[in-house]
């Protein structure tokens, strides 16, 4: 076995390691977490012979300046960011060969929000709670990290590199500037009045500027929506979508509290969590309501 | 009582919609129930309502459904035995920034105040907002007041506030709107720790008042790793 260390010279803007999520600590008020776009993850991994759930790491927006310590193979897959291997074109979707003193450049998103970015091997740091997914940015008080300071080395064993994959364009997700997002109604839905619900699904709505791994505010407000006393707190998933005081609806992600007070409407069907995921802000989305028997 | 979809992959069983203990020690009971089948990808027990969320390759919501009724009709409250704890509050006014506040919108005196918090046994009904942050309730009827207006960039780890009929600790730095009227020198949330909780859903809860000092003396131990719970009986 060998090994590789990415050494991050420029963190870029929100690196951080994610995997499928820390599942079963929900009951202590800690978020699920992991990968937001988990399809993204799930190819990377792929495409360097992981498993789908093994931790990738996740870019936001501006990604990072990486120097390869070691070799091995990695991987890119999700939203289409701007990079350069050596001073040479960055491939994505596809297998690459990395060798020691090799400088990744990613540079701004052109398509998409998050870019994934894996490595062949086992990642020889600690799991926490099950997981290596980085915590929420509340949780760094408690002395955990969040997203990576410059400077931070990620080290893997590395076994014998396999036949190089690549996933063919016809196959990758499209990460356009407007969406539809699937729904499955919300269990407050029966409370909210049928004007609401109908302006819900008729309006087109845009992401707003406080958009993160914890939640996507949308700049709409549902007019017809008056807000009654506060409800009582309730189990939170990524992808229920809360309306809050002011009739605008919030899609709580991969970070978000466990629990909340805000009605929820209704919630984006799994898959199209990784749609949304690839979302920023003015981006466009309508949402439908998808029944019980198209599961 | 309702069982409801919620999501592709989890059900949310609602309880009559009122905060109560016993409906609270219901849901805790039936938390407990449906993490022993070992079924359920995790679970989120709240005020009066259950979350509980599986994989939808394994288990269908019809078989999710049945499983929750099964073990509802069969439901035993023995299953957690809570612990009664004893949390020392420094309520000097260095840690208490909004007890002046209180003091107007409650009416009392600072001692007053005091004396009503540290005088009821409180009742865990879950742990959410943060990792680990406590809800407790009730607070006396004449401590209840709403939520700050504007609410504060940065809550110390610690602060002790008053939410509603509520009253929570912190348990990290976090950005908060409850009135805040005193400060525990517990860590309620220890990552390195198994489990990392200091409290559990269902577990009793008082408060006592300590002086600066104390809170120092038992600051230092919390982080030396040396201090013991107090508990109220045994």
């Amino acid at each position: 076995m060998g090994s590789l260390i990415l050494h991050f010279q420029k963190t870029g803007l929100y690196t951080s390691i994610q995997d499928g999520g820390r599942y079963g600590v929900q009951h202590l008020g800690i978020p699920i977490g992991g990968a937001m776009d988990q399809e993204a993850m799930r190819n990377a991994n792929y495409l360097v012979g992981n498993n789908p759930d093994d931790p990738v790491i996740e870019m936001t927006i501006q990604g990072a300046e990486i120097k390869i310590e070691g070799g091995g193979q990695i991987a890119l897959a999700g939203g289409y960011f701007k990079g350069t291997l050596n001073e040479q074109p960055l491939p994505f979707y596809r297998t690459i060969t990395v060798k020691d003193g090799d400088i990744i450049r990613i540079g701004n998103v052109i398509f998409g929000t998050r870019t994934y970015l894996a490595v062949r091997g086992t990642i020889a740091e600690e799991k926490w709670l099950g997981s290596h997914s980085a915590v929420n940015i509340y949780m760094e008080s408690f002395g955990l990290e969040s997203h990576f300071p410059n400077g931070r080395m990620v080290e893997y064993q590395t076994p014998p590199p396999i036949e190089k994959r690549l996933i063919e364009r016809a196959k990758h997700p499209i990460h356009a500037e407007c969406a539809i997002v699937r729904t499955t109604s919300g269990p407050d839905f029966e409370k909210f009045p049928i004007e609401v619900v109908q302006e819900f699904y008729e309006k087109i709505f845009t992401v707003s500027n406080k958009y993160n791994r914890m939640g996507y505010k949308l700049n709409e407000a549902l007019g017809s929506f008056t807000s009654n006393k506060e409800s009582i707190s309730s189990g939170i998933l990524p992808g229920t979508i809360q309306v809050t005081n002011e009739g605008k609806p919030i899609i709580l992600m991969r970070d978000a509290q466990t629990t909340g007070g805000y009605p929820r409407i209704a919630n984006v069907v799994e898959e199209d969590i990784d749609l949304v995921a690839q979302m920023k802000q003015g981006n466009e989305l309508k949402f439908i309501l998808q029944g019980k028997n198209d599961q | 009582m309702k069982i409801l979809p919620y999501g592709n992959n989890a059900l949310l069983i609602q309880f009559s919609e009122e905060i109560d203990p016993g409906i609270s020690n219901q849901v805790i009971a039936l938390y407990h129930a449906l993490k022993r089948t070992g079924q359920f990808k995790y679970l989120i027990p709240a005020y009066q309502s259950l979350t509980a969320a599986f994989d939808s390759d394994q288990l269908k919501f019809t078989e999710a459904q049945k499983l929750a009724e099964e073990h509802l009709a069969i439901l035993s409250q023995e299953i957690y035995e809570p612990h009664h704890l004893v949390i020392p509050v420094c309520y000097e006014p260095e840690y208490a920034p909004d007890l002046e506040a209180v003091e107007q919108i409650t009416k009392l005196t600072a001692k007053k105040v005091i004396e009503l918090h540290c005088s009821t046994t409180y009742h865990v009904y879950m742990l959410g907002f943060l990792a680990g942050f406590p809800y407790l309730g009730s607070t006396p009827k004449a401590l209840h007041c709403p939520r700050k207006k504007e609410p504060r960039a940065k809550v110390p780890a610690g602060s002790v506030g008053l939410a509603g009929m509520q009253t929570g600790i912190y348990p990290a730095e976090a950005p908060g709107g409850w009135q805040l009227i005193g400060r525990t020198p517990l860590a309620l949330f220890n990552p390195e720790i198994m489990p990392p909780n200091f409290l559990h859903p269902g577990d009793l809860v008082e408060f006592r008042a300590i002086s600066k000092d104390e809170f120092k003396l038992i600051k230092i131990k919390v982080e030396a790793g040396i201090y013991k719970p107090e508990y109220k009986h045994g």
